[in-house]
This record gives structure tokens, sequence and C-alpha cells, in this order.
């Protein structure tokens, strides 16, 4: 792993206790805006003030834990990086709906349930991982970018009247503004909490300009100091009608959750090839025992929080403690119900303004872990028809509207039925892939294009990474080129490649004396003194270039294997 | 393989497109050493447009930079892409020659 030159602290880094604590700051500010979901649950449950101050504050308790567990240094929970949760819009959905039919406790019942078949899933996600490739994990970032720019715009423009709107601009164009100059123009301090910083003008910005009213000031002034958060609304029930709305938001939240440990790996290495499953597994686990918890403590689902890890990237502090320090604020949140109150009034500008900076981040890398893979027509049309029907949720939602009740689930947000989508496209364009491809070669009609696009063609049908496929073409071509140049083949070379996911396997086979494939290179005076050494030098940078050669001669004929990890 | 020559000044640049390989290495060694064989020559060799080269090109290259040497004549390289600049590094050249980030900085170090 390779630290890229725009993180100033690394994952394993100890930053400074002061960064540490505002950077955990900056993204409790982020993470704080989505304390809106459990409220609209609550108020649709019809709880009282009271017991709604008590949800927020378990949920804060919720929150920590969840940050806590992301960053766990060491056993099998946790993605060991900075990526906190959220609460998110896939659990959001059906919780809205139990809430009616069964109340608050059908909700917690549901949501625990939720986190249970995460747990289940996040061991399962490696034998998985064919039919969740990372084009889609790209494409889900794409599409979690795109509904978090969307909830950005809603919130500044949102409860706006003409008079006011331009006001709202002014104030998220400001609070923007200064997010992206320092972070774009500054170095130190000011780039490090460019979100913080910006936040913190919007507050003011929006007070001059008498967004934050006399009902926010009177709400941060009744709210107690400190108290602990009652427990009067807990209770649990379970109900079969529920099960398949929870189990797409499951299914949502764990790819979600694979998209965002999969950008936050790619934020931290700039050597970054492929998804790490064991941090992908951990993540979800632990993202399913955050659900669990919420479902115990009274609050809506969970989801690791992709502007939280865009924001990382950003500022470039990605450190494990940054994921304690926001575990710890938010613990410590829950018991100060005056401070959580003053972050619940964060005006509407200063919310859209800190979701679009986020959103920024994660549409990008997104299009960049789509584009890592090579896409054949099959792949372009998974991504390309998934995506244009998640936007068609957000662009054409009464198209939806008379669907039967039962795939509604399916159809709650552009992210599910983009994800949907893919997953079966991917699953039904799989059908007719060979994982095994053969090609013969005369040896004196060779033509190295023609080797070169057949490797090529393989792989974008493959959906395999693009450097691997460059890898197997340079040795397909170099060994065929060296093997007729000095190891006399009589009849057909015979290439075959294998694909799986986790492994390209490329062999050239033929009747005639093997190919040297020595682990010491000639010297360059060798080499310009015979071309028996110039064939060495092939052979050695073929052995360089795979992740492992074997190399067996028997009954005259050859076989050379070259090995690439994917 | 297409080769194209062009003179800037006293320096010499030669255009590489294409494919350097045991069926057009030889072409290219011919090329180069009449290019190197008068002493003092200043060469450019610009790589932008080169998509493969294979141990039969980098041997052409390693005589040239002898030749190079013995005539007291100086051979600049430029234009690797990063595919081909990998291949450099694979076989463990990247040091040997004297590699250029731009055409107008080969123009330079050759003079």
């Amino acid at each position: 792993m390779r630290r890229p030159p725009n993180i100033f602290y690394g994952v394993d880094d100890k930053p400074p206790h002061g960064v540490t604590v505002l950077s955990g700051l900056q993204h409790v500010g982020l993470i704080s805006i989505i304390l809106v979901y459990p409220l609209l649950v609550t108020r649709e449950a019809g709880l009282s003030s009271q017991a709604s101050q008590d949800v927020l504050s378990l949920s804060m308790i919720v929150l920590g834990i969840g940050a806590i567990l992301q960053v766990l240094p060491r056993g099998f929970i946790g993605a060991r990086l900075l990526c906190p949760p959220t609460f998110t819009a896939a659990y959001l959905a059906p919780s809205l709906i139990a809430v009616k039919t069964g109340g608050l406790s059908l909700v917690l019942g549901m949501t625990a349930f939720g986190g249970v078949i995460e747990l289940g899933l996040s061991r399962v996600l490696r034998p998985l991982r064919p039919y969740f490739p990372s084009e889609i994990s790209g494409l889900v970032v794409v599409m979690i970018g795109i509904a978090v720019g969307a909830l950005g715009l809603r919130s500044v423009v949102g409860g706006t009247t003409s008079q006011s709107i331009s006001e709202h601009l002014t104030v998220a164009a400001i609070t923007l503004g200064t997010m992206v100059g320092l972070n774009i123009w500054t170095k130190g301090a000011p780039r490090l909490f460019c979100a913080l910083f910006g936040m913190i003008v919007g507050y003011l910005i929006a007070a001059v300009a008498g967004m934050t009213t006399a009902e926010d000031f009177a709400a941060i002034h009744s709210a107690p100091f400190a108290g602990v958060p009652g427990i009067g609304h807990l209770g649990w029930s379970f109900d079969l009608g529920s099960v398949v709305p929870f189990l797409v938001a499951a299914f949502a939240t764990c790819i979600r959750t694979m998209g965002d440990v999969t950008t936050a790996q790619k934020i931290n290495d700039a050597d970054w090839v492929r998804p790490d499953m064991r941090s992908i597994s951990g993540g979800v686990l632990a993202n399913g025992l955050s659900n669990i918890t919420a479902g115990l403590l009274g609050t809506v689902g969970v989801s690791t929080y992709t502007s939280s890890v865009g924001l990382a990237g950003a500022t470039g502090i990605v450190s494990r403690r940054v994921g304690f320090a926001i575990g710890g604020i938010f613990i410590v949140l829950a018991f100060l119900p005056k401070a959580s109150a003053f972050l619940v009034i964060m005006p509407g500008p200063v919310v859209g303004a800190a979701l679009l900076f986020s959103a920024s981040v994660i549409f990008v890398n997104g299009l960049q872990i789509v584009t890592s893979r090579m896409l054949d027509a099959r792949r372009t049309f998974v991504i390309g028809l998934s995506f244009m029907f998640g936007l068609a949720v957000d662009l054409q939602p009464q198209s939806f509207a008379g669907m039967p009740a039962e795939l509604l689930p399916f159809v709650s947000s552009s992210l599910v039925l983009a994800t949907v989508s893919a997953l079966l496209l991917n699953a039904i364009f799989r059908l007719g892939v060979r994982r095994t491809r053969t090609l013969d070669v005369v040896p004196a009609q060779f033509n190295a294009v023609a080797v070169e696009e057949f490797i090529e063609a393989q792989g974008a049908s493959w959906g395999a990474r693009r450097d691997v496929i460059e890898r197997a073409s340079f040795n397909l071509v170099q060994s065929i080129e060296t093997i007729i140049d000095g190891c006399n083949p009589t009849g057909m070379l015979t290439i075959e490649a294998t694909f799986d996911e986790f492994s390209l396997d490329v062999r050239v086979s033929y009747e005639g004396a093997p190919l040297d494939l020595p682990d010491k290179r000639p010297t360059n005076e060798e080499i310009m003194a015979s071309e028996d050494a110039q064939r060495k030098l092939a052979g050695f940078m073929l052995r360089r270039h795979a992740d492992r050669v074997a190399a067996t001669h028997k009954d005259g004929r050859s076989t050379i294997l070259f090995h690439f990890d994917h | 393989m297409e080769l194209r020559e062009e003179i800037a000044g006293e320096v010499a640049i030669l255009d590489v497109k294409g494919r350097i390989d045991s069926t057009t290495a030889s072409t290219l060694g011919d090329r180069l050493s009449a290019a190197l064989a008068m002493r003092d020559r200043r060469l450019v060799l610009d790589l932008r447009q080169l998509e493969y080269i294979s141990s039969a090109g980098f041997r052409v290259l390693l005589l040239a930079a002898r030749r190079a040497d013995e005539s007291a004549s100086r051979l600049v390289l430029c234009g690797l892409s990063s595919k081909v600049q990998q291949l450099f590094d694979l076989g463990g050249f990247l040091d040997f020659f004297q590699i250029a980030s731009s055409r107008d900085d080969a123009i330079s170090a050759a003079k």
C-alpha cells in the first residue's frame, strides 16, 4: 500500500490530538445532517417531543458505536478504515411503511432483522464476488453521489419562497465557496478543516440572514445541559409482511457499504488495484452489528456514510483515530442534549453545501471505480441501463406510481433500482460468457496484433482489470515471439486463457524446446553479445511481469503458465 | 513500425511509431547505426507513438547506446508512455538510458 500524495494523515498515522478532535467534529457535523431520518420516523410514530429527543440521543450512541466498530484495528469486525455510519434512506423507506402498520416496535424489530441479514451476507461475500463486480460497486458509488448531491440541492432550496430563495442560494454559495476555496487554495489547518470552517461560516451567515429562527434558539435554550436518554419507547416486534422491504434494505446497505469501503481503500492507496475482501467483509459485518444495535437501542437503520468517506479523501485525514474521535464525540453528545440540539438546527443551505461538497468527491470516485474495469457490450449495458433506470426514479417518479405494492420497495430510490437492476442484468448477461477461451497460432503467420486483440476482447467480456490484461497481453506476445525465434516450435501454438474474478491464467503450449525463464537478468554486455542472452532477457521479463510462472516440458511438448492475481 | 527523421539544428530526431519486435528491430538497428556512424552526432529517439517493445527492441537500443559511446555521440530517449516506461522498468533499463520527460528537454540534453 502506497500513500497518495494528497493524504496527510494515513490510516495508521496518529495525528496530533487537536487535529484528531477537530477532524472528528467535522465529520460529526456532516453526519448529524442525517439525524433527521430517525426524527421522521418518530414523527410518524406520534412520539412525544421528549421521546423524540431520547431517540435522537440513542441514535447518536448508535452512530458512535458504529464509527468505532469500523476502525477496530484487530479481529474480523470492521473495515479498519475511516468510514463511519449514518442513517440511510435504504432503511428509512421501509421504516416509514412499517411504522404505519406495526408502530415503532415493528421498525425496531425489523431493523435488527436487517442487521442479522447483513451479518450473514458479510460471511458469503467472497463466493458472491462475481455477482458484485467492481463496476457495479462503482455504479453504486456514482448513484450515491447523485443521491447525496440531489439531497444537497433540495436542502438548499427546500421550503423556500420566491423571496427567500436568493438568500438561501447566497448562504449555500458562501458556505460551499468557503469549503472548496479552502480545499483548493490553502494548506495546513484551513485545508484540513475546510468543511468545518465552511459550516461555521454558514451558521454565522445564516444567522445574519435570519434563517435561524426564534424556535431554533428556544429549542437549544430549553434542552437540558446534560441528561441520560430515556428508553420508555423501546419495544420490538416482527412481521412476515415486512420481510421483503427490509431484505431489500439489507442488500442495498450491504452493496453501499461495499462501495464505501472500496472507495475508502482507493483513497488510502495510490497503488489500489482490487477490492480487499477482508476489509469489505469486516465493514459489512460491522454495519450489520450497528443495525442490530440500532434496533435494540430504538432507532432506524444505518449504513456507512459515503459523504464522510468523501470528506476524509478531500481533507487528506483518513486516520483510524478520527473514527474513534467521531465515536467518542457522538457518545458524549448523546448525554449533552443542549449541544446536540445545536447540530439539529443546522440551516438548510449549510446542510446542502456540505452535502454538495462531499457528493463531488463521491461521484468522481465512483466513475473511477467503474472505469478501472474493461467493459464489453454486456457490461456497458449493465452499467448504462441500470444508471438510466435509476435516474428514471428521480426524473419520472410518476411512471412508477401504478406498480404493485410488493414491487414498490425496489423503486423506492434511484440507488435501490439502479443497484437491483445492475445485479439482475449482470446475472443474466453472465450467461454464455465462457470462462476459458483458446486461440491457435500458426508460427509462420504469427500476428501480434491479433493475439493482443484476442486477450483484450476476452478481458472486456470478463470485466477484467485493464492493467492485468495489459500485462497478460505483453507476456503472450513476448513469449510467442521468443518461442518462434528460439524454441523451434513445430505445429501450432495454443493459447488458453482462464478467468475467475480472482485470477487470470494464461497458458502457451507447443511442440518444441522449453522457454528459459531465468530469475536473474543477463547483463547488458551479455544481451549485446548474443541473441541467446536477449531471449534470456525476454524470459526474465516474462517471469517478473506475471505474479507466478510455471514451465513444464513433457514428451516433447512445452507449456508455460502465466498467473496474474486479479 | 514507421520511422520519421527530423533535424532540429545540430540534433537529429527519430520518431518511432508502432512496434519494435523481432521482425522490426533490425530495421531500427540499421537506421540507428547509420545515424550514429559518424563522431559527435546528437540523436533524440522520440518514442511517443511506440506501442510495444520486446527484448529484441531493447537489444537494438543497447547496441545503439554502445555505438553512441564509441563515437562520442549522444543518444537521448523521450516520450515514453506509462506502458512503455513500465517495460523499460521491467527490463531494468530505466537507469541505463538517458531518458527525458519531453521532446524539448531531450533536444536540450542532446546538445
